[in-house]
C-alpha cells in the first residue's frame, strides 16, 4: 500500500476529513430536518412521513421513499434525477418498509454548497433527518467519498477541485456499526457481514480493482468515525420537542 | 394526487376561531402585538451572493448568480434580473414539486416588481457590450420552511443576496479590441451591483369585516385571513409596490393608516439590512487583507456536537466541529470534543483573529460587534456563542442577549 504524502490544496493529509457538522430539528414544518456539512459542501434534509398512499408503480405491500433533489441553482436535469434514484435506493435499503405499509415517506434535499462529496454529503444528512423523525431504520447509511490520485494513492473527502483533477473516485455508503449492548461483545462480531458490507458504490472514472479495494478499506475506516460522531450527536438530543405541529 | 391532499394539514375549528376571536382584543397567538414583526436572522454564506434569512419560523434560502447574455431587442444597452422561487416541499406539507403554483409565482411577481419597476437595482451599469453582451444577474429564492408571510422574508433574502453578491469584473480586450475577457477574483476585484435603494415588502393580513389589520402574520393566521395587502415600500417614503389580490374588502382610511405603519417599517427593516451587510462586508474585507486563522469552537443547542474548524473562512450557522483525523494525527492542534451540554470552552490554537466589528467606537465584545453570519438557528433552545476574538480570549454570549436577537426583534 502505497503511503506517499500527497499534497493536497487545504493541507490535508491523505485520510483527513473535511470539518463535519452536524445540525437537526432546524425546520418546523418538517417532520424532522438535518443540515449536514463537510467544509463547504452543505445539505439540508427534510422528512415529511408516512403519508397514506403509494405512487403508482409502488408495491403497495410495502412502505415506499421519495426523494426530491432540490440544486442550488437552475433546472433540474439528469444529475439531480441520479442522484434521487442513488439516494432513494440507499435509503430504502435501511429502512424498514414493512412496517408501514402503503404509505410514502418524503425526503427532500436543497444543496447550499457543493464542494466535492455532494451525494455523501447528502445520504449523511438524510440519515440525520430521518433520525430526527423518527421513522423506523435498520441501521444507518455513512457515506464517503474516496479518490484515487495518479499516483496511486487513495484520498478522503476530495474537494471540488481535487475532484476534477484525479484520475477516478468512488462515492462509498456503508452501515454504521451496531454499538452492542453486552459489555463483553465477542470480538468475532468485527468481522461478521454487517462489519463487511457495502450499501452503495457509484465510482467515476478509471480505477484498477486492488486500488478500489484499498478505497473501499479506508472508506469503511473512515466512515467508522463518521458513524461515531454520528452516534455523539444523537446521543446528545434531548427529547425537547416532541410535539411537532403537522 | 389524491393521497397528498389526503394528508394536508388542516386548521382545527377552534384554532379558527381562537385566532379570530382574540383578534379582537388586540392579542396574537405568538404574543405579539398586531404591528410586531417577528425576530429576523440574516446569515451570509461562504459564497458571495448567498444568503439566509430567518423571520420567526420563515426560512429562506436566496442565492444570485450572473451571467453574460445577449440583451433585449428593444433594450440594448440594459443587463437583466429575473427572480426564480421555489416553493420547496420541504417548506410546508401541500408544497408539491416541479412547476411553480400560483402562490410562488404571485410571490416571484410582488419581489419582481419591487425591484425592477422601482428602478431599485441599476441595469446599464450590468451592460458590456452595447446590443452584443449584458450581465444577467439570477435570483433563486427557495423557500424552506414556511411560518408564513413568505413574501416579506423572501424579499429581505433576496435584497441581502443582491447586496453581498459580487460580478466577475470584465474588459475589452484582445487582438483586436472586441474579445471580452472575464477576470478572476484573484485578478481583479469582482465588482458589486449598485443598488440605489430597497424596497421593503411589508404585508398585513386582514380580518373580519376588513378593519382588523395585522402585521406579519404567521401561517396559522394565514389560514383564517380574509385577505392580504402587501406594501413595498423604501425608507425614502416611496411607494414601489402595492398588492392586494382579491380578499375582503379594505376602507381607504384604514389602507393609509397601515401605509403609515408599512412606512416605518420598512425604515426599521432597511437598517437592519444595511447593518448586517455592513458587518458582513468589513469582515470578508479584513479576511482578504489578513490571512489568517479562523476558529470558532460553537455549543449551540442540543442537537450539536463540537468539534474543532480549521481554516473556515465564513462560517454558516450551526456550527459543530468534530475533526475526524484519527486515522493520522492532526497536526491543527488539540482536538476538543465536548459535550454539547457542558458550558462551552475551546481551544484556541488559532492565532489572532480580528473582531468583526466596524471600528474602535462599537468594539465591544460583550454585545453587539459580532457577525450576523454566526447567529444560529436554533431559536427556541438555549446556546451559547463563543468567539475567538484572539489567542485564548473568548466572549460568550447567551441567546437572550445576543446582538442577533436582541436587536432584531422588533418591538
Amino acid at each position: 500500500m502505497g503511503a506517499m504524502t500527497v499534497d493536497r490544496a487545504d493541507g490535508r493529509s491523505v485520510n483527513q476529513l473535511r470539518p463535519l457538522a452536524c445540525s437537526r430539528n432546524i425546520l418546523h414544518r418538517a417532520h424532522g430536518s438535518a443540515r449536514w456539512s463537510q467544509g463547504d459542501t452543505i445539505v439540508l434534509a427534510a422528512v415529511y412521513g408516512p403519508k397514506a398512499g403509494t405512487k403508482k408503480g409502488e408495491n403497495p405491500e410495502k412502505a415506499s421513499i421519495e426523494v426530491i433533489w432540490k440544486p442550488k441553482t437552475g433546472q433540474i436535469g439528469k444529475l439531480e434525477k441520479e442522484y434521487e434514484m442513488i439516494l432513494k435506493r440507499t435509503l430504502q435499503s435501511i429502512c424498514l418498509m414493512t412496517i408501514h405499509p402503503n404509505t410514502t415517506t418524503s425526503i427532500i434535499v436543497q444543496v447550499f454548497g457543493d464542494d466535492g462529496a455532494l451525494l455523501p454529503c447528502a445520504i449523511n444528512a438524510s440519515c440525520a433527518a430521518l433520525v430526527d423523525a423518527g421513522i423506523p431504520l435498520k441501521h444507518l447509511a455513512v457515506a464517503i467519498c474516496c479518490g484515487l490520485t495518479e499516483g496511486g494513492s487513495a484520498i478522503l473527502d476530495p474537494t471540488k477541485a481535487e475532484e476534477q483533477k484525479i484520475q477516478a473516485f468512488a462515492y462509498l455508503v456503508f452501515p454504521n456499526s451496531p454499538l452492542s449492548i453486552l459489555p463483553s461483545a465477542p470480538s468475532a462480531e468485527v468481522d461478521g457481514p454487517i462489519e463487511n458490507g457495502i450499501i452503495t458504490s457509484v465510482t467515476h472514472g478509471v480505477m484498477p480493482v486492488v486500488d478500489y479495494f484499498n478505497c473501499l478499506e479506508r472508506g469503511r475506516a473512515a466512515c467508522a468515525k463518521i458513524s461515531e460522531f454520528h452516534r455523539r450527536s444523537f446521543e446528545s438530543q434531548v427529547p425537547g420537542d416532541l410535539t411537532k405541529a403537522t | 394526487m389524491e393521497q397528498r391532499l389526503a394528508n394536508t394539514w388542516r386548521m382545527t375549528n377552534n384554532e379558527k376561531k381562537f385566532i379570530e376571536s382574540v383578534l379582537a382584543s388586540d392579542l396574537r397567538v405568538d404574543g405579539r402585538r398586531p404591528f410586531d414583526y417577528r425576530d429576523l436572522t440574516i446569515k451570509f454564506g461562504r459564497e458571495q451572493g448567498l444568503s439566509e434569512v430567518q423571520l420567526g419560523q420563515t426560512r429562506v434560502m436566496s442565492y444570485v448568480t450572473s451571467q453574460l447574455v445577449q440583451p433585449y431587442r428593444d433594450r440594448p444597452n440594459e443587463g437583466t434580473l429575473s427572480i426564480f422561487t421555489e416553493f420547496s416541499p420541504m417548506a410546508d406539507p401541500s408544497f408539491e414539486a416541479g412547476r411553480p403554483g400560483e402562490f410562488a409565482v404571485e410571490l416571484g411577481r410582488v419581489i419582481d416588481r419591487g425591484l425592477r419597476e422601482s428602478s431599485a437595482m441599476d441595469m446599464e451599469s450590468l451592460c458590456v457590450v452595447v446590443g452584443k453582451s449584458v450581465w444577467s444577474i439570477r435570483v433563486d429564492l427557495h423557500i424552506v420552511d414556511n411560518g408564513g408571510n413568505l413574501i416579506d422574508a423572501a424579499n429581505i433574502a433576496a435584497l441581502v443576496a443582491l447586496l453581498t453578491f459580487r460580478r466577475p469584473d470584465c474588459t475589452l480586450g484582445g487582438d483586436d479590441g472586441q474579445e471580452l475577457i472575464m477576470h478572476d477574483a484573484e485578478v481583479r476585484e469582482p465588482l458589486p451591483l449598485i443598488i440605489h435603494h430597497l424596497p421593503i415588502a411589508v404585508t398585513f393580513a386582514v380580518f373580519g369585516e376588513g378593519n382588523i389589520m395585522v402585521i406579519d402574520p404567521t401561517h396559522k393566521e394565514e389560514m383564517v385571513m380574509g385577505g392580504k395587502m402587501t406594501f413595498t415600500m423604501n425608507s425614502n417614503g416611496d411607494i414601489c409596490a402595492v398588492q392586494k389580490a382579491g380578499g375582503v374588502g379594505v376602507m381607504s382610511s384604514i389602507i393609509m393608516q397601515c401605509l403609515q405603519i408599512a412606512s416605518a417599517k420598512a425604515a426599521d427593516i432597511t437598517s437592519k439590512i444595511k447593518h448586517a451587510v455592513e458587518i458582513y462586508n468589513t469582515e470578508r474585507a479584513s479576511q482578504k487583507a489578513n490571512h489568517y486563522l479562523l476558529e470558532v469552537a460553537n455549543q449551540v443547542s442540543l442537537s450539536d456536537v463540537i468539534m474543532k474548524e480549521k481554516q473556515v473562512e465564513n462560517l454558516i450557522e450551526h456550527l459543530a466541529y468534530m475533526p475526524l483525523d484519527e486515522l493520522e494525527n492532526s497536526n491543527q492542534g488539540d482536538a476538543l470534543a465536548v459535550d454539547t451540554r457542558t458550558k462551552h470552552e475551546s481551544i484556541s490554537q488559532g492565532r489572532y483573529t480580528r473582531a468583526f466589528v466596524r471600528g474602535p467606537a462599537n468594539w465591544d465584545p460583550y454585545s453587539r460587534g459580532i457577525s450576523s453570519r454566526l447567529a444560529t438557528s436554533f431559536p427556541t433552545l438555549p446556546g451559547f456563542w463563543c468567539v475567538l476574538l484572539g489567542p485564548k480570549t473568548f466572549l460568550l454570549e447567551t441567546e437572550e442577549t445576543t446582538l442577533l436577537h436582541a436587536e432584531n426583534s422588533l418591538g
